[in-house]
């Protein structure tokens, strides 16, 4: 059990951050994300102590973490409706006017990136915020790479498009 | 915008992050539940086998065997005489009734064999609180010796205990001899070979001798009324060596 707890711990903190931020982006609600956030890890904790087989831990936070938002969502009966202006973003620049400038494009993509279809948030969040090479993005959306590749291009250029229109 | 600027600024979204408060309260909540539910001999199986505690455990256990260890050689006066007694009265719990007059007398004479130590290395200190553990031990012998007369007919159990009074006997004029040693004389109704004696004579009145054993007998029960109780217990051993 103290061998579990100590793999569990290992993955807990290498995950918890890209979890919650994966959750987030899609909730707009820092309460709603640490929920459902905290569930993904307990319920993966109760699969590792049951001695499920757990080959791929991201894989598997995420696609917990994707199920529970697609139920907070049906639950709920709601939609994702994200604003500018409601932020949680932390402070790492003390420069005022720079920061409230980076504050605002952060904003901005945070927003546009929420619009997006489901597809093409999570190939853009896993690739290129949490650093998931495309072969394991791959895996993650049932395709194959190329079919990953050409949904990654499509995803930034719905992406820009958005951009510029805001 | 190009690409690379657009992935630069999806990159900034890291800068979103979680309260590391509800990150460690949600890690101590998920993984301190499954602690909580742990029985607790499981708490205690999974301490026992934490290196530490288990080298602990062990090594106090080896201080402890090592205390009780050296503790077999202590004398009287010393302060591991206290737990070499404890020792030897949790030992003698473990022995059945019959044969506890016998341990009795034994632990008389282990007494002696330390009386016998502290004055061949001159330790004056030493002979009060030595004289008093053999006090000691010839009274808690003479109990059981009188219960022993009152229930046993054993003649191994019998023929043991006569030995370990012969045995004192000796050590006693032996001490007394070599080292002018006073004070061995057992108080009235304490004294294991009038006991012994007293028991044996009591006991061969109801069997039938020969007629050399009755006047082996006769003589023996006159140097009991003379208060000769050794010699009694030499002559009976040798009328009654084929009885027992």
């Amino acid at each position: 059990m103290a061998d579990l707890k100590e793999t569990f711990s290992q993955i807990y903190d290498q995950w918890i951050e890209k979890i919650f931020r994966f959750v987030f982006l899609k909730v707009n609600s820092e309460e709603v994300a640490q929920d459902l956030t905290s569930e993904t890890f307990t319920r993966c904790w109760e699969s590792f102590k049951n001695g499920s087989k757990i080959d791929n831990p991201s894989a598997f936070l995420y696609q917990i973490a994707r199920n529970l938002v697609v139920d907070y969502y049906r639950q709920k009966g709601k939609t994702q409706i994200i604003s500018v202006e409601n932020t949680f973003i932390a402070d790492p620049n003390n420069d005022f006017a720079k920061n409230a400038m980076l504050k605002s494009d952060i904003n901005t993509i945070r927003a546009v990136l929420a619009g997006l279809k489901d597809d093409y948030q999570n190939v853009i969040v896993w690739h290129y915020l949490d650093d998931i090479p495309i072969q394991e993005v791959a895996k993650m959306m049932d395709r194959t790479e190329d079919a990953t590749r050409v949904l990654l291009h499509r995803a930034l250029e719905s992406l820009k498009n958005k951009i510029n229109e805001v | 915008m190009t690409n690379n600027q657009l992935i630069a600024q999806i990159k900034e979204l890291r800068q979103i992050k979680p309260n590391q408060n509800w990150v460690f309260s949600v890690k101590s909540r998920i993984l301190g539940e499954q602690k909580e539910k742990q029985s607790v001999l499981n708490v205690l199986a999974n301490l026992l086998f934490q290196p530490k505690v288990a080298l602990a455990g062990v090594s106090t256990l080896t201080i402890l065997f090592s205390v009780l260890i050296l503790s077999q050689d202590s004398l009287p006066g010393e302060s591991l005489f206290v737990l070499k007694r404890a020792v030897e009265k949790s030992q003698a719990l473990f022995v059945s009734q019959d044969n506890i007059a016998q341990v009795n007398l034994e632990t008389a004479n282990k007494r002696l064999e330390e009386l016998a130590k502290i004055a061949e290395s001159n330790q004056v200190k030493k002979i009060a609180p030595a004289l008093q553990e053999y006090q000691a031990s010839l009274a808690q012998a003479a109990k059981n010796l009188i219960k022993a007369a009152a229930t046993t007919s054993d003649s191994v159990v019998i023929k043991n205990i006569v030995l370990e009074t012969r045995k004192l006997e000796e050590n006693k004029a032996r001490l007394e001899k070599l080292y002018g040693i006073a004070g061995l004389e057992a108080k009235e109704g304490e004294n294991p070979t009038q006991l012994v004696a007293s028991w044996l004579i009591n006991d061969l009145e109801k069997r039938t001798l020969t007629d050399e054993q009755n006047l082996l007998f006769e003589e023996a029960k006159k140097d009991y009324e003379n208060g000769d109780y050794n010699l009694t217990l030499e002559k009976i051993l040798e009328l009654s060596e084929s009885n027992y």
